[in-house]
């Protein structure tokens, strides 16, 4: 009797094998993975090359990981393993506390630190240096700052980082942001900060630039009407719950105008097209651009702001923009820190170096 | 090809499976021969020539000595097999470091070859030995059909890893074997059982080590972790192979041998020896060993046998000297226990506690890339790096992975088989076996869709 069971049970092993096979082979292809955000490999071309020089069966493999049937809910059942019976504290990186994740970034990349030290010291020392601008940097601390340490896990010296970078610009007047923020200003499944939860970090900027910081009622916490998935979403890979995405509106980022120097066309300050895009954080300020000018006609002074920045720029410099009349936004990712002055003339401005904690601790691609 | 991948596993798998199945008897090896051919190019499209030569050579050398009449001619071409076969081994594996020892001995510069190491050539120049000398010895007949002996040479379920499946083993099923549901069911059985024991807990045991490596905060603990993460690695990663390589194995009707049987769990490294890799240490024994006369020779000769054993074991792992110290460190050993009695009565939590040590200290060796880092981790484990006994960041990892740790511990002994093998007598069993099969399937499969590159230790000889 057992042995028929066997027998039995063995078959039921072969078939699902069998319909994995299937669908493996001749199942449909996905282009894109939407919560990893990015597409996936499709089936490499044959050549005798590309077979000889071996780039064929890696490339093969790569299809077959991306081209798997129900690829989302085994890397979801891998993530539920580890977490659940395994009980280990984080997944690919990934740990979750209280709902947020975060990702485990404990070392302190020196390195990577002092390269982006060394771009804006040249910035410095080739552009600003001389002039009569004022000069200011923040760091933004990531989750891990409000999450890591307090609960066991593995965390980045904070302190350290800040000091070397306090240190290393000198030239710069330091903004504290660490105060003004908290955990539950973050989203829970992105890196980023909720727009409609910084207008302290905000105040916290504009009074060290001696400008008037923002008011609320100024500003209308504007939901918009699509799930937000974070970056972190995809790299759980855990059944997460959609989050809501608000944008703050008001009269004054109403009629600014945005020129974006790389398509040479205006655009707005929330880019609602981006909403349906690979990533909805991409609708404050479009996301990564290299080089914007936001022109603000209701504007109480003709005060000029430079903001050198990451993606936490995109959602905190509108909040920023009230007091000047121009605000030129910067990201060293994508334009050459050399090439700048042929965009911008240094000279009268307030010019503000904002950058988090994770861009700083993983440089490589500042230019 | 790894068997650990998704394309093993869902197109590799399934089409020879699929061909084999359906061919009739006597294209059968012919299918293994083509596949596994397949198989090994998958990884090494070049040196499947390098592959065809080393069929062609021992398959000839084996034709010669069968024919030839006298013995000055047999021992003649056995002796072209060992030095050809050896000689090819010496050219990918053993040059460069040989060039590079003379180099540093000299001062000269002589120039380095820099060839890749064709993938298992270290394991299939043995099995191939293996037939030569039997043919020689007159242990097994000649195989006339070189697409049998190809397909014994190639054979994809052991060709690269192990374990190092003898001639005379496998002799009678190469030309004669029978197939049934049952058989392909415990192979498969067996197989998932080695998958599982390679992606759920070797690999996870590599990301340990991958963890202590890329620390900022080492400690004394964190040294010792990852020592016993080797130690814990490397067993259920060959050993997970092996199992892999024999479930299959059984699918196709062949038996290979036993490779492991709980070495951890030895009281002495001469017990740990006859449970590890015993495929490697049966073949240095009746090929080397024994010939040089074993320990029916004076005591110096015999002290020499076993230091020229151990440190060829030291060298089949590696061509570096912190393998060949590693094999003698063994043999140091070894003589140890003949010499000293004693240790024999010593209370058996005490030599079980003496093994452990001995195999981690001497894995940390092992698995160093130079002697300087090996160095460095054994200062570390023993306090003398300078770093704090314990940081937030160990706990951290401890704790994380802790019921790694205990399954890990537990694995390594007969525990789970022997509740495995009394839970299977019964109905309850027989209904567990399959969802436990199709949970641990899925999950490795989940594993493989999440993860990433992941070599198995042992391709590496």
């Amino acid at each position: 009797m057992n042995k028929k069971i066997r027998a039995i049970g063995a078959g039921i092993l072969v078939v699902l094998w069998v319909v994995l096979t299937g669908f493996m082979w001749f199942g449909p292809r996905q282009d894109v993975s939407a919560s990893e955000r990015r597409p996936l490999d499709q089936m490499p071309d044959i050549t005798l090359e590309s077979i000889l020089g071996g780039s064929f069966m890696g490339e093969f493999e790569d299809f077959t990981l991306d081209q798997f049937p129900l690829r989302d809910a085994f890397r979801t059942l891998k993530s539920l393993y580890t977490y659940g019976v395994m009980q280990q504290k984080d997944n690919n990186g990934i740990y979750i506390v209280d709902g947020y994740a975060a990702k485990l970034d404990a070392k302190l990349n020196e390195t990577s630190i002092n390269y982006a030290l060394k771009i804006f010291n040249n910035i410095y020392q080739q552009n600003l240096e001389g002039t009569n601008v004022s000069l200011y940097m923040a760091v933004v601390p990531d989750k891990g700052y409000y999450l890591a340490e307090q609960n066991g896990y593995p965390a980045m010296d904070y302190e350290a980082l800040f000091t070397k970078m306090e240190e290393g610009m000198s030239w710069a007047t330091p903004i504290d942001l660490t105060g003004a923020l908290d955990v539950t200003d973050y989203y829970y499944t992105d890196t980023h900060w909720r727009q409609e939860k910084i207008l302290d970090a905000a105040a916290v900027l504009c009074e060290a630039m001696g400008v008037t910081p923002p008011k609320a009622e100024n500003y209308t916490p504007t939901l918009m009407d699509k799930p937000f998935y974070g970056v972190y979403y995809g790299q759980a890979a855990l059944p997460m719950d959609a989050e809501e995405l608000y944008i703050m509106k008001s009269r004054v980022l109403d009629a600014c105008k945005v020129y974006n120097h790389e398509t040479k066309r205006y655009q707005r300050i929330y880019d609602m097209q981006k909403l349906f895009g690979s990533d909805p954080y991409d609708v404050f300020l479009s996301g990564a651009q290299a080089l914007l000018t936001i022109e603000n006609p209701k504007a109480t002074s003709d005060k000029e702001l430079i903001v050198f920045r990451d993606s936490f720029g995109s959602s905190m410099t509108p909040l920023l923009v009230e007091n000047y009349k121009k605000v030129t936004v910067v990201d060293l990712r994508y334009i050459s820190s050399a090439l700048l002055s042929q965009y911008i003339q240094f000279t009268n401005q307030d010019v503000l170096f904002m950058y988090s904690t994770l861009i700083l601790n993983s440089s490589g691609a500042m230019k | 090809m790894l068997f650990s991948s998704i394309p093993f596993l869902y197109y590799f798998l399934p089409a020879v499976v699929l061909c084999y199945f359906l061919v009739p008897r006597a294209l059968k090896n012919t299918v293994l021969l083509l596949f596994s051919l397949v198989f090994y190019a998958w990884g090494e499209p070049k040196y499947v020539f390098l592959m065809i030569a080393t069929i062609a050579l021992f398959y000839g050398c084996g034709l010669a000595i069968g024919k030839a009449q006298k013995q000055s001619w047999k021992k003649f071409w056995l002796i072209v097999s060992v030095v050809v076969g050896l000689g090819f081994l010496g050219i990918f594996k053993y040059a460069d470091f040989f060039v590079t020892s003379f180099n540093a001995a000299t001062g000269l510069s002589v120039p380095l070859l820099r060839l890749a190491l064709p993938v298992g050539i270290s394991f299939y120049t043995f099995q191939s030995l293996s037939y030569t000398i039997d043919v020689y010895r007159g242990d097994v007949p000649v195989q006339r059909n070189p697409i049998s002996f190809g397909a014994y040479v190639t054979l994809f379920p052991q060709l690269i890893a192990g374990p190092i499946v003898r001639y005379i083993d496998v002799a009678r099923e190469l030309d004669s074997r029978t197939h049934s549901w049952d058989e392909i069911a415990q192979g498969l059985r067996r197989f998932i059982i080695g998958l599982a024991k390679k992606v759920l807990i070797a690999d996870q045991f590599a990301l340990v080590m991958k963890m202590f490596r890329e620390t900022d905060a080492p400690s004394v603990l964190f040294y010792w972790i990852y020592a016993t993460a080797f130690m814990l690695n490397i067993y259920f990663d060959f050993s997970g192979y092996s199992d892999m390589a024999i479930g299959l194995g059984r699918v196709f009707g062949f038996h290979f041998i036993e490779n492991f049987n709980y070495p951890y769990t030895s009281k002495s490294v001469t017990e740990f020896w006859r449970r590890w890799h015993m495929s490697l240490g049966s073949w240095f024994r009746d090929y080397v060993y024994i010939p040089m006369g074993g320990n029916r020779v004076k005591k110096s000769r015999w002290v020499l046998n076993i230091l020229t054993v151990w440190m060829l074991t030291g060298m089949w792992h590696g061509a570096a000297w912190n393998f060949i110290v590693w094999g003698l460190m063994f043999a140091v050993l070894l003589l140890l226990e003949k010499w000293v009695p004693a240790l024999q009565k010593l209370p058996t939590i005490l030599r079980r506690g003496y093994v452990l040590l001995a195999v981690c200290i001497s894995f940390v060796l092992f698995n160093a890339e130079d002697f300087a880092q090996a160095g460095g981790d054994l200062m570390g484990m023993f306090g003398f790096a300078g770093v704090p006994l314990v940081t937030q960041q160990t706990l951290y990892y401890l704790g994380s992975f802790a019921i790694l740790f205990v399954l890990g511990f537990v694995g390594c002994t007969p525990v789970v088989k022997n509740l495995g093998n009394r839970v299977y007598k019964t109905k309850v069993g027989a209904i567990l076996e399959p969802i436990v099969l199709i949970a641990l399937l899925l999950l490795c499969t989940a594993f493989l869709v999440d993860g990433s590159f992941s070599p198995f230790l042992y391709f590496r000889f």
